[in-house]
């Protein structure tokens, strides 16, 4: 039972996945990426966020969530040690 | 304990306001040149370790005291989502850039992003100092 409701759960999903692939085919050139978004930022992104460096442009304007999302995997890094490695540990004590 | 030479000790006296220089101008010029707020922040905390290892920890810990840059720290990452609610209160979506900007090339030339540059990097620096701090006295209870 569960090994066929897998099955349809992967026919279903294997659908959607080619529906996805086959309608978008005049964006999909074989052999051929499909820069629409980074010709974008290459052309407009000096004019658009004020930055001369464009790498920080982008993960400071463009995509500033992701490096939210760094900031909080270091500053949770630096919390998990200033946790755990306390001055005051002793051997076999806790 | 071994005593240190005389020329690490005095190379690193020497070596070290320029290092905190170094890391401010790289955090400060992120959006100018190649550079950042983790790399400058990098530098910055990187010139306490070697403070650090060079003068003794109980020396450094004076001079930059753990509870100030632990602070510090805790600061960065509040400031870095309280500018990003600012993009809301504006009018517009999260980390949106609100900020009027400058002309091209010079430094206030990208309205927010000097002030994300800065919060992460002084994050990064006392971050990465503080987690020395805490694994060079591990055990050693005072």
């Amino acid at each position: 039972m569960n090994r066929i409701l897998a099955i349809i759960i992967l026919i279903i999903l294997a659908f959607f996945i080619m529906q996805g692939l086959f309608t978008g085919k005049e964006h999909l050139i074989y052999g051929q990426p499909t820069p629409k978004i980074s010709k974008l930022h290459v052309e407009s992104g000096v004019a658009e966020t004020g930055a001369l460096n464009l790498v920080t442009a982008i993960y400071l304007n463009y995509r500033a969530y992701d490096t939210l999302g760094e900031a909080v995997v270091f500053f949770v890094a630096a919390l998990g040690v200033f946790m755990l490695l306390r001055k005051d540990y002793r051997e076999g004590t806790d | 304990m071994k005593q240190i030479s005389q020329v690490v000790l005095i190379i690193t006296r020497k070596l070290f306001p320029f290092m905190l220089l170094y890391g401010c101008y790289l955090i400060s010029h992120g959006h100018l040149s190649p550079g950042g707020g983790f790399q400058g922040g990098v530098i910055f905390g990187s010139a306490i370790i070697l403070l650090g290892l060079v003068e003794g920890v109980a020396l450094t810990e004076k001079r930059f005291r753990e509870n100030l840059l632990s602070f510090i720290k805790n600061l960065g990452m509040v400031t870095f989502i309280v500018i990003g609610f600012g993009g809301i209160l504006a009018g517009s979506y999260f980390l949106s850039d609100w900020l009027p900007k400058g002309a091209v090339g010079t430094v206030p030339s990208a309205g927010q992003m000097l002030l994300l540059n800065l919060t992460i990097g002084f994050m990064v620096g006392t971050g990465i100092a503080v987690v020395f701090y805490r694994m060079i006295n591990y055990g050693s209870k005072e």
